[in-house]
């Protein structure tokens, strides 16, 4: 009997082992924060970013701690649930995907707390509660939409980045006739033709007024404007490479890196592992000219946040956690981050160390659009990216534009109800 | 035989006749532990959260049977259950047709042969070893429409025609996937195959043949019949298989089931419907999802179970 005991206690400890999380409090009286993202590719730069950060804090020691990013969104619900030894700062994603955790209680409000009072409502959304309208988080990075092309490609073919439509499908034609793919992008993950939509249809659907008309219940999606948008970039489909349905999205980024394809179509968050990957390619960026009957007459770059750090509730140092997010909304964080990990930071006087993004972030701020299927229709089940991605795919393989956007009216308005007017 | 039998029934416990109660239990409990832990607790605990509505990672009040209402009722997870069902019953299917039947080919003519069958046997099986995910990344490379092998090749040899988007057409997506799921499983079954064919005496076949049977008729009269056992336990494992797919659709065709949800199965619904569903309530919706296909999954290989039993009940 004794030595069934002794097995029963030997197998208990072995189960309950897992469950003795280190502490985060190290010794020499200092306070350890722990950091979780999904930014393994990162790491270097965030240390570098932090250590400034604990120069002037010396009794804190940020321990950055990424997860995969396709494991991320699974770890995480857990991390916050944890009473005890979960992270205490947290990279969430914007917009809808963060209304779960607000909703748990996961996160500290920070109302107050940080000082954004020069920051535009647009980039703050990203990091708000949809019901109760407080801040969560504090936005890091902006991204912007546009197309990438190979300099060399469109030097050796004579051509300049377009300004008009016309210019653009004369480039396209000329490119094709020569062998070169004009544009690489995938046709099989609907995200991609999303993004595709915005770049190319933002103007023609009308770019904010639109947005506003939606919103407030004036237009929806089988509005002639919205499916001719869609028809603008169905018709692209000459343009994308052969059998354009099976290409995936990492195939479409060799397609540009090998110099097989001269655009690609993309956001500024290219530009990086672009640049890394492939340091001979010479990219250069341009935005999409108004598509033919455009409702807005100049090219619109669009844009949108792409995450923000917030305080885990359960934090068992949340005052350092504050403080550190606190800091993550000074023009010190943003110029760090937007050197260190060439990105376009939110803070407001920032400005990216890359000239490309330099270019893109002028073209937001000068004629900037909302990427409303994130910003705008990402609160509910389906995303309104995957619904426009999928009412694409549709169109690739026939359906007509106005069967697309009775499709995606019907997934939005599954959700989303009009504020009226 | 017998007299193994009954060397296994000689003393174990000290005192001679059956071994004692304690000692059995001993050597159970670290397995049932473990499979209290990792079977039955998830399985309770999902039955539990199935029936509370959910706040994120928050359990929030008693919901009865609303999520499973919701999962019928509310778009677009309402029109995603029905499609990822039908397509899991055509992976079924599929898979029946092609791996199932390959695999006893496999074995019969392996069975037959003389020369090669370990090499062939082991060749057959080796893309077992390999993770459903590794063989999903590999054939999507292989499919590829810019770089891939399979075009390439068809193109070499003339038969450009045929080259098609296959990961990107609707039709074709789905058997697609079957085929190269088959690709890595067919082993499998040629192996159970195999084995209950060398159980088969050879006195069978030469009873009919020399009632003048043909090589066909003794395959589908004896062989067959003999086989029924097997080909129960194989239709009830590729039934489970194929109802429970995940990680080949999602490496070979994302976690959307891609192209416009085409390959979309429970599994990979379950997925997105559990970790990549802003709805706060995602938790209770996927853990209705969960039990549905549990009771499914599990109600239709018991009914499977005992059907192949009264089939091989008849052959006795």
């Amino acid at each position: 009997m004794r030595k069934f005991c002794a097995l029963v206690a030997a197998l208990g400890a072995t189960l309950a082992l897992p469950a003795c999380a280190p502490s985060t409090s190290g010794g020499g009286g200092k306070v350890h924060l722990t950091v979780e993202t999904w930014r393994p590719e990162d790491t270097a730069g965030y240390q570098k970013i932090f250590d400034a950060y604990e120069k002037k804090h010396p009794k804190v020691v940020v321990d950055y701690k990424p997860i995969k990013s396709t494991d991320y969104l699974t770890v995480l619900p857990n991390e916050l649930k944890k009473a005890t030894g979960g992270p205490d700062v947290v990279q969430l994603k914007p917009y809808g995907p963060l209304q779960s955790y607000i909703k748990a209680g996961n996160l500290v409000p920070l109302d107050g707390q940080v000082n954004v009072s020069g920051w535009q409502d647009k980039v703050l959304q990203a990091a708000k509660g949809k019901d109760d309208g407080k801040l969560y988080g504090v936005p890091y990075a902006l991204q912007t939409l546009g197309i990438l092309y190979n300099k060399k490609i469109f030097a050796d073919q004579g051509i300049q980045p377009p300004k008009t439509w016309a210019d653009f499908t004369a480039a396209c034609d000329k490119l094709k006739k020569a062998g070169i793919t004009p544009m690489a992008t995938s046709g099989l993950q609907p995200w991609v033709l999303a993004i595709d939509h915005q770049i190319f249809g933002a103007t023609r659907e009308g770019g904010n007024d639109f947005e506003q008309a939606v919103l407030t219940g004036k237009k929806d999606f089988t509005d002639p404007d919205y499916t001719a948008s869609l028809q603008t970039v169905a018709d692209l489909k000459q343009y994308f490479p052969n059998q354009v349905t099976a290409v995936d999205y990492p195939d479409a980024q060799t397609l540009f890196t090998s110099g097989k394809a001269a655009m690609y179509p993309g956001g500024s968050y290219e530009i990086g592992p672009f640049t890394k990957t492939t340091p001979d390619l010479q990219i250069g960026w341009f935005d999409a000219p108004p598509a033919p009957g455009a409702k807005v007459n100049q090219p619109l770059t669009s844009g949108y946040v792409d995450g923000s750090f917030g305080v885990n509730a359960h934090s068992e140092h949340k005052s350092e956690a504050l403080e550190l997010v606190k800091w993550m909304a000074t023009p010190e964080f943003g110029q760090l981050y937007a050197s260190t990990l060439k990105q376009i930071s939110t803070v407001p006087g920032t400005t990216p160390g890359d000239p490309l993004l330099t270019q893109a972030y002028q073209g937001y701020q000068q004629h900037g659009a909302t990427y409303i299927m994130v910003v705008d229709f990402g609160y509910g089940n389906p995303l309104g990216r995957d619904q426009e991605g999928l009412a694409l795919q549709k169109m690739l393989g026939g359906t007509s534009a106005a069967d697309a956007g009775k499709l995606v009216q019907k997934g939005i308005s599954a959700w989303f109800k009009p504020s009226g007017g | 035989m017998v007299q193994a039998q009954r060397r296994l029934r000689r003393p174990v416990g000290a005192g001679g006749g059956r071994p004692r109660r304690r000692v059995l239990l001993t050597f159970l409990l670290p397995a049932l532990a473990l499979y209290t832990v990792f079977i039955i607790y998830p399985l309770v605990s999902a039955a539990e959260y199935s029936l509370y509505s959910w706040s994120g990672n928050r359990q929030d009040g008693f919901a009865g049977l609303s999520n499973f209402h919701q999962l019928f009722t509310k778009y677009p997870l309402s029109e995603q259950v029905w499609r990822a069902l039908g397509h899991n019953c055509l992976f079924f299917i599929g898979t029946m047709l092609i791996q199932t039947t390959l695999g006893l080919a496999f074995a019969v003519l392996l069975h037959k042969s003389r020369r090669g069958k370990r090499f062939l046997q082991t060749a057959y099986t080796l893309p077992h070893l390999v993770s459903p995910i590794v063989v999903g990344y590999l054939w999507s490379i292989m499919l590829n429409p810019q770089f891939g092998a399979i075009n390439a090749a068809l193109r070499d040899v003339g038969l450009g025609a045929l080259a098609q988007p296959w990961r990107g057409d609707p039709h074709l997506a789905l058997p697609v996937a079957i085929v190269v799921n088959a690709w890595q499983w067919v082993g499998f079954p040629m192996l159970l195959f195999g084995a209950a064919l060398a159980g088969i005496p050879d006195e069978y076949e030469q009873a009919a043949r020399v009632d003048g049977a043909s090589s066909w008729q003794v395959f589908r009269r004896v062989t067959l019949p003999l086989l029924t056992p097997v080909l129960g336990i194989v239709t009830v494992l590729t039934f489970i298989g194929t109802f429970n797919v995940l990680d080949l659709i999602y490496a070979l065709q994302g976690s959307q089931g891609n192209p416009g949800f085409a390959t979309d199965t429970l599994g990979l619904l379950f997925y997105r419907t559990a970790f990549q569903n802003p709805d706060p309530n995602a938790i209770g919706q996927s853990c209705a999802l969960a039990v549905c296909m549990f009771i499914l999954i599990f109600g239709v290989s018991l009914a499977a179970n005992k059907v192949f039993r009264r089939m091989e009940e008849r052959l006795k």
